[in-house]
Formats: structure tokens, sequence, C-alpha cells
């Protein structure tokens, strides 16, 4: 019983420590930060470390910057309380508004004052709707081709870390919170998160 | 700065050294004097500040001028209000409006008219059928704001000059 016990303690001595590493990498960043991929290397098991970088990813995915234009509806949020866009612009059926209000008729090929801007301003496809998802839901769409844009693991990687339009997260312009991390950082993530099998969190 | 030139209402302005930070609004009303695009709200919301971008294949669209950059109609054909009347000649549109009397203070009116012209000449190359008329109407309108609450007015006025002309505008039926 008395060896039971030992056992037990050193155990609890083991893990304890892993599991603090673990927890710190997360609750060390701050919302304007992410975790290095490094960090993560304290998780054992592969396939919670996978889902932990999705974790983490989320950060980026669930910001107002991403989430605004993968909204639910037809009609794009703004602002860092995610309010719907004024003037009241719709997805048309392209991505890119009705006929009338055409989102890159404002929305120049960079940022101007403080509206925001990139050549292929619009909103993401209506099969790509983030808004009111859980992240595991979002991570379970995301590996889905058929709602996300017919995209591979491989290629969400570079989508992700490299999509100009995507990058605009990272350098929003005034007035608007940037994206947590660097878009460098997100894409370390996602490339890691797909190396490890791509697991999802629990929806 | 930007070495700006922009066909306005047919007639080539510039080559003209704009700041980068300039606003097609300023540019129009404090460069050029022209006036009669509005500067509202300042945020592309109520519109009142809308030209018409004409492109080379023919077709056209609005545009907020409050919140452009002037650098960005470097090349660019664009009709104000103060183009639309010819030799003093006032369009079938702008008649209506005043027929109809579509407007009290006016601030919104040059918003409204150009972007009903350029529903009339979008119909003018893709007639629509009689049935969908009044939601494309609406459609096009949307996004204008008047502070007089003038929309009913402006919707009639543009549907008059659709249905004087059923022809040109509407699908057979």
């Amino acid at each position: 019983m008395k060896i039971d016990v030992r056992i037990l303690l050193f155990l609890i001595a083991a893990t304890v420590p892993a599991a603090a590493l673990t927890a710190e990498a997360v609750s060390n960043t701050t919302s304007g930060s992410l975790a290095s991929v490094e960090s993560f290397a304290s998780i054992g098991d592969q396939q919670t470390r996978s889902a932990a970088y999705f974790t983490e990813l989320g950060k980026v995915l669930t910001h107002p910057r991403c989430l605004n234009c993968h909204p639910a509806g037809d009609r794009p949020r703004q602002g860092d309380t995610a309010r719907l866009h004024q003037p009241p612009v719709f997805r048309g059926v392209d991505g890119f508004g009705l006929p009338a209000l055409r989102c890159p008729i404002c929305h120049q090929a960079a940022n101007f004052g403080a509206v925001p801007g990139n050549p292929i301003w619009h909103l993401a496809p209506r099969e790509m709707a983030w808004e009111g998802k859980t992240l595991g839901q979002i991570c379970t769409q995301i590996k889905d081709p058929a709602q996300n844009g017919g995209r591979s693991l491989e290629t969400l990687v570079e989508h992700i870390g490299e999509d100009h339009l995507v990058g605009w997260a990272w350098a929003p312009g005034p007035g608007r919170e940037p994206a947590p991390g660097t878009q460098k950082q997100a894409g370390a993530l996602v490339a890691a998160w797909v190396q490890t099998g791509a697991a999802c969190p629990k929806p | 700065m930007t070495s700006l030139t922009v066909t306005i209402n047919g007639r080539v302005h510039g080559p003209h050294d704009a700041r980068d930070d300039l606003t097609m609004n300023d540019f129009l009303r404090e460069y050029l004097g022209m006036t009669g695009a509005k500067f509202g709200c300042g945020a592309a919301q109520c519109l009142s500040c809308a030209i018409i971008i004409d492109n080379p294949d023919g077709t056209s669209y609005t545009s907020p001028t409050c919140i452009v950059p002037a650098t960005s109609f470097d090349g660019k054909s664009i009709r104000t209000v103060e183009g639309h009347a010819k030799d003093g000649e006032l369009t079938p549109l702008q008649k209506a409006f005043i027929d109809h009397f579509a407007f009290q203070c006016g601030y919104c009116t040059a918003g409204f008219l150009n972007e009903g012209q350029v529903l009339l000449e979008r119909l003018a190359t893709t007639p629509i059928a009689r049935a969908d008329l009044e939601k494309t109407i609406a459609e096009a309108l949307d996004g204008h704001l008047c502070r007089c609450t003038g929309y009913v007015k402006y919707h009639e006025a543009v549907r008059d000059v659709i249905l004087a002309d059923p022809s040109r505008y509407l699908q057979s039926s």
C-alpha cells in the first residue's frame, strides 16, 4: 500500500509540472499574442497536442478581424464589437456585394483613413461561415474541402500563413485591434496542427 | 503626392499633384469647386457624396467619394450631378424628380440622381420583368439616406421614367 502511494506521489510529481508547463504555454499568452509551436512540446499525446495547436489558432479564427467577414448571414460585421456593417451592405452572388454597393467601391487596395482595404476585399463564402460556432465545429468545417473553399490541409497552411487578405488581420489600420500574434506564428500553428494529424478540440 | 488625372463629365482634369490622404470629395469640392457631390456623414453611410464611375466597357456604377482617396480615381472617367443636363436641358430623371418634388432640402438629391441614372442605363442594356421593377428600384436606391424621408418620392420618380418608356427598360411580356 505504501508503495502504491509512493508511485502515486511520483506520478503526480512527474505529471503536474508537465501539465503546468502546458497550461503555462497557453495561459501566458495574452489576448494579443500567440503561443509558439515549441511551447506545446510538453504535451506528449500527439492528438491532444494537435488539438491544442488548433485551440491556440482559434484565438485568431474567432477574432473580430477574421470573424466579421465569416458571418453566419449575408451581412458582414465590423469593428472590434462586431456590429453589423454600416452602410447596410449584403453578400451578393459572389461575396463582393450587391451591384449597387460593391465592397471594392469603398474598400480600396490598401487601408485609407478609417476604411480598411485590400485588393480583393470580400466576404467569405456562406459555407465558410464561422460566426456562432464552437472552435470544434470550426475545426471540423475548416478541414472539409466542401466548406473551406476546396482547400487541402496543405493549402490551408499556405492560406492562413501567407494569404494577403488573411494577412490584413494583422495590419488592420487605426481603430481596430489586430489579430493575436503574427501571421507567421498563425501559419506555424496551422502547419504544426496539420503535421500532427489535424485533430479537433471537442465541439 | 501622386499625380492625378481624371475625366469628369467628359472633360479631362489634370494632371494634378494630389496628397495621398486627399479624399475624392475634397478634391471635387475644394480643388475643382464642384460642389454637387455633397459631404454628409463622411463615412459612406448616407451616399450623398456618390458620383458615377464609367467603365471602359460601357458599364457604370456609383461610388462614394467621402472615404475614397482621390488618387484611386486616376485615369478614370466619372460623372457628377453637374454633368447630367445637356445645354440646359434636364434629363428625364431630373424632370421626374422635380415633378414628384422628390426632395426637400436637396442635400441627398445628387446621390439619388446618380444612382437612379446608373439604374436606368443598366436596365436599358439589361431589361427586367415588370414584376421585378419595384424590388429592383428599391435595391438600387438602398443605402442612400434622405433625412427629409423622401424615399417614396424618389422611388416613384425613377419608376415613372421607366414606365414612360417600357420597351426600353422592361422585358416584353
